[in-house]
């Protein structure tokens, strides 16, 4: 399987963990980036997902 | 003209001797701005003449009713602000009646009230749509406006910072310091930042159980991280608190320049130039400085900042430096005075967070939440628009209302309550969008760090007077909180 990865909101730091997923947001644990609707946005900010980018923690 | 908030109902009914028969329709008169709005048509064709009636006339309400005007004072009154529960009640008041309408009190143009969450973050979404720097960016009066006007040549703003701002400029400014205060880059500060929040601790041990929790500690851990990351020496910090006590209490006796309790126009600008000036004096000899002599500090990063291949503006800079000596620190101390007032008042919740320090994070939200220590930013349209069935007009003053937004009980459910385990908590207090505050992780880590060293030492807690916000209608917290406690 190949390692999650992390994904930063570039307007306010947010950090999507593909391993942890985002419960609240109906994102179960191990969803990964490519499978985030296109229409998804930052819940702090509300950036588009095409403001998100790959970062290593 | 009536005084705007109070709707005029005009019945005139010339000549109408029989209502049946009657095709009545609505129309909405495209009269102008100032004039009236709303009119219903009955005519009477069975007579061959037209008779109008009028049912609805609001003078000076160009689209919709005013917000009545005792609450349209309320929410620019910055001593509402002090009472608190003045201004949660207006708040309360237009979320459920009016939820987005014009207010206009004495002295100020007219401006929408944004007062839902929903609506809060439509607005700061569409940052294109929503200007922040073509008017002022907080609810300024009509006559310091026109002074500001002919002071800065026109423009609205004493100085231009990120949250005046509009792209390019924004874009480009932003990401000037934008990777610095990302998590990953302040991760490097955490250890220094324990360590001062440790001697903050360590002080409050010492003081024989009373203090004042604003003044010794809230004000000054805050100042202390940010004048350290910025690089003003700490000899300046107490004048850094003074000037931000000037800029954000300008209308408070206790922390304005001259102690004045009321000020015309040219007072208030006096002295609110006065502490811009002063700012700038300070910052202008330390550009100076770190472009000769760069350190690993925030003022480098500023002094030697390029945009689009120049340094930046001299205005652009010193405001860069000015938000962050104020807005750096003033509202994490804020939140974290107003944060233990209210474990102090809410001893079930103080228990359950000492019994659950996991709950450190959902706490620091909720205080977050519970202070909101900035109360509005304004914004004007670009464009006509249509916010919650309103019709916004192409120029129109929007007052975005954080602590409405946070006390909106189609999000928060018994948002009166101060609950540590509140989960979700999409609070506003940060705002939304573009203009989302770039300060907050930094602001976040700083109030994790010092729960988590003065918690688990604190015994017990409890006010030991009555605790004091500040009267501003900006950003604004506590002054004085009072607290006995004992701690091991």
């Amino acid at each position: 399987m190949t390692a999650y990865k992390t994904w930063q909101c570039t307007t306010c730091g947010f950090i999507y963990d593909e391993a942890e997923g985002l419960p609240e947001e109906g994102l179960a644990p191990g969803t990964r980036w490519e499978d985030i609707p296109d229409d998804w946005i930052c819940p702090l900010c509300g950036t588009a997902k095409a403001g998100f980018e790959m970062i290593e923690l | 003209m009536t005084g705007p908030g109070i709707p005029v109902i005009l019945a005139v009914q010339a000549g109408m001797t029989r209502q049946h028969g009657c095709k009545q329709r609505s129309v909405t008169a495209g009269f102008s701005r100032k004039s009236a709005v709303f009119a219903t048509v009955c005519r009477f064709e069975a007579f061959a003449e037209v008779h109008i009636v009028i049912v609805g006339l609001t003078l000076a309400a160009e689209r919709t009713a005013m917000i009545p005007q005792e609450i349209a004072q309320t929410i620019v009154d910055p001593k509402a602000y002090a009472d608190g529960k003045r201004v949660d009640d207006a708040f309360s008041y237009l979320r459920k009646e009016m939820p987005l309408a014009q207010a206009q009190p004495e002295g100020f143009d007219p401006f929408w009230v944004v007062t839902k969450h929903a609506d809060i973050l439509e607005v700061e979404r569409q940052n294109e749509l929503f200007h922040n720097g073509d008017r002022a960016t907080v609810v300024t009066p009509i006559e310091v406006d026109k002074k500001v006007r002919e002071l800065m040549g026109g423009s609205p703003h004493l100085v231009r910072s990120l949250v005046q701002m509009d792209n390019p400029d924004h874009f480009n400014y932003r990401r000037l310091t934008q990777s610095w205060f990302m998590p990953q880059n302040l991760k490097k500060l955490e250890a220094r930042i324990r360590e001062i929040a440790k001697g903050f601790v360590d002080r409050m041990a010492d003081m024989n159980g009373t203090c004042d929790f604003a003044r010794d500690v809230a004000f000054l851990y805050p100042l202390h991280v940010i004048m350290e990351v910025l690089g003003v020496p700490e000899t300046d910090e107490p004048r850094m608190l003074k000037l931000t006590q000037e800029l954000f209490g300008s209308a408070d006796p206790d922390l304005n320049r001259s102690g004045a309790e009321v000020m015309d126009a040219d007072a208030a600008l006096a002295q609110i130039g006065a502490t811009v000036g002063e700012f700038i004096t300070y910052f202008n000899e330390m550009t100076e400085d770190r472009r000769a002599n760069p350190r690993d500090d925030l003022a480098s990063v500023i002094a030697n900042g390029q945009i689009e291949d120049k340094p930046l503006g001299h205005l652009e800079a010193m405001s860069y430096y000015i938000i962050a000596a104020t807005a750096g620190h003033d509202t994490t101390s804020n939140t974290t005075a107003g944060g233990l007032w209210a474990l102090a008042e809410n001893q079930d919740q103080l228990a359950k967070l000492k019994a659950d320090p996991s709950l450190i994070s959902s706490y620091l939200e909720e205080s977050i939440r519970w202070v909101t220590p900035v109360k509005h930013f304004m914004r004007s349209a670009t464009a006509d628009a249509e916010v919650h069935g309103q019709k916004i007009a192409k120029g129109d003053w929007l007052m975005l209302s954080y602590p409405s937004g946070n006390r909106d009980d189609d999000v928060f459910a018994d948002p009166f309550a101060f609950k540590v385990d509140r989960s979700p908590n999409k609070h506003v207090a940060f705002g939304y969008g573009a203009h989302v505050c770039l300060g907050q992780h930094l602001g976040r880590m700083e109030m994790r760090i010092l729960w988590e060293e003065l918690l688990p030492r604190l015994q017990t807690l409890e006010l030991a007077g009555e605790p004091k916000r500040m009267a501003a209608n900006f950003v604004c917290g506590p002054k004085s909180v009072p607290i006995r406690y004992r701690m091991n």
